[in-house]
């Protein structure tokens, strides 16, 4: 019962066979007999395995593991408290939905919507903290594997992380988007500027444009696509950070072909 | 034989001994479906480790190769991506069938100029239709995982 790895289905039946009588004469006993206690507590130290390899099946998704284990064996000691043997089922068919739901409504009530983002958000910020210095030291951009050993973290974790700030950036463009056109969407903008780009047959067409951004936009643009800098490069030149010249690019490219969308 | 009628033969179609890991996407040829395939492509990429910058450049990249696609397709097209994951570097084809009117990209445009600039080779093949139709247009990308910033 120590190791808490050790319960699977096949061995399930019999690593639990001895609490069968227990629970039948726990089942047994007029609520108010001295032994029920004990035989309560048997129960629920014989089965707290079986809860623990339920909320390890929901670790990893924002909430901490302890948490979990304390939430799961709260089900359980649900189940041993409501289980009726004379209805015919098994403890286990009525306590692994128990201890189950017990835990999705704990997720439900205290995860989803909140910590786990917010976790994301801080993860997000950690891995944003490594950017500077390891881009300086790599001369690059890092790539997840590096920042997942700066931070002592497992990669996909720092992936999930960097997905984070993509759902944050993705939504600030569309935004930006949707307010400076009114009803058009992101993909009209984006369908209609190329063919609207192709007009556009070299620098000198372009240079109108280029010139009407703000100068750091145009710098940075600049840089990125007649330059053939990296964002890494560019943030270093520019004094700004990866994410923030990512976010530029982004919006200024955006916002250019949106203008050449519109006739004059 | 309907593929037969493809310029996507080659790539992530048909895996050949030792290549990467392909996946293919076939979404209708609307702006609709270009957010989820751009994901699909950085999620790729921080997987295979690419850099944050190779990242974020494929993002972008696949994002106006699709617009570009999206804007010539025919009604009801079907947009295919054949993403190919291989060690340090991601391949994209991708094809949808042209509207006859269309004509062909623009490959002097600024707008290519910066796909050029985000990627490593990208190049567009045409397959001609039949009869009038508009034919099928084929953008393949490659991108390295890590940026060699330029001195």
């Amino acid at each position: 019962m120590t190791s808490p790895g050790a319960s699977t289905a096949a061995t399930r039946d019999g690593e639990y066979a001895h609490l069968v009588p227990v629970q039948r004469r726990y089942a047994e006993l007029a609520s108010d007999d001295p032994d029920r206690q004990r035989l309560r507590e048997q129960l629920i130290n014989g089965y707290r395995p079986m809860a623990e390899h339920i909320a390890r099946r929901f670790a990893g998704r924002g909430e901490p593991l302890d948490d979990l284990v304390q939430v799961a064996t709260m089900g359980l000691i649900n189940a041993v408290d409501r289980f009726e043997p004379d209805r015919g089922s098994d403890f286990f068919s009525f306590a692994v939905p128990t201890i189950t739901g017990e835990v999705r409504r704990y997720f439900r009530d205290h995860g989803w919507s909140t910590r786990v983002p917010r976790r994301l958000k801080d993860l997000h910020i950690a891995i944003r903290g490594t950017l500077a210095e390891l881009s300086q030291q790599l001369g690059r951009a890092p790539r997840p594997s590096e920042i997942a050993v700066r931070l002592e973290l497992p990669v996909a974790e720092v992936i999930e992380g960097l997905r984070a700030g993509d759902a944050y950036r993705s939504s600030s463009l569309d935004e930006m988007l949707g307010s400076g056109e009114g009803s058009a969407t992101l993909g009209e903008l984006m369908g209609g500027l190329d063919s609207d780009l192709a007009l556009i047959d070299d620098r000198e067409a372009l240079r109108p444009l280029l010139a009407g951004l703000a100068p750091r936009e145009r710098t940075i643009l600049t840089l990125r696509f007649f330059r053939q800098m990296t964002q890494t490069q560019i943030a270093d030149q520019v004094g700004i950070s990866q994410m923030h010249v990512s976010r530029v690019l982004r919006q200024t490219l955006a916002d250019l072909r949106a203008r050449m969308s519109i006739p004059d | 034989m309907n593929t037969d009628r493809s310029l996507l033969n080659g790539h992530a179609a048909s895996p050949a001994p030792g290549s990467g890991l392909s996946i293919e996407l076939h979404t209708t040829a609307s702006a609709i479906a270009i957010p989820t395939i751009r994901t699909v492509a950085a999620d790729l990429a921080a997987r295979a480790d690419f850099d944050l910058d190779s990242i974020d450049d494929l993002r972008m990249a696949v994002d106006d190769v699709c617009a570009m696609l999206v804007g010539i397709a025919v009604l009801n097209a079907t947009l295919s991506c054949c993403f190919t994951v291989r060690t340090d570097r991601i391949e994209l084809a991708a094809e949808v069938d042209a509207d006859a009117l269309a004509g062909p990209l623009p490959t002097k445009s600024f707008g290519w100029r910066v796909l050029e600039s985000l990627t490593n080779e990208v190049s567009v093949q045409y397959l001609p239709g039949v009869q009038g139709q508009g034919g099928k247009v084929c953008i393949t990308l490659t991108k390295d995982a890590v940026a060699v910033p330029q001195t």
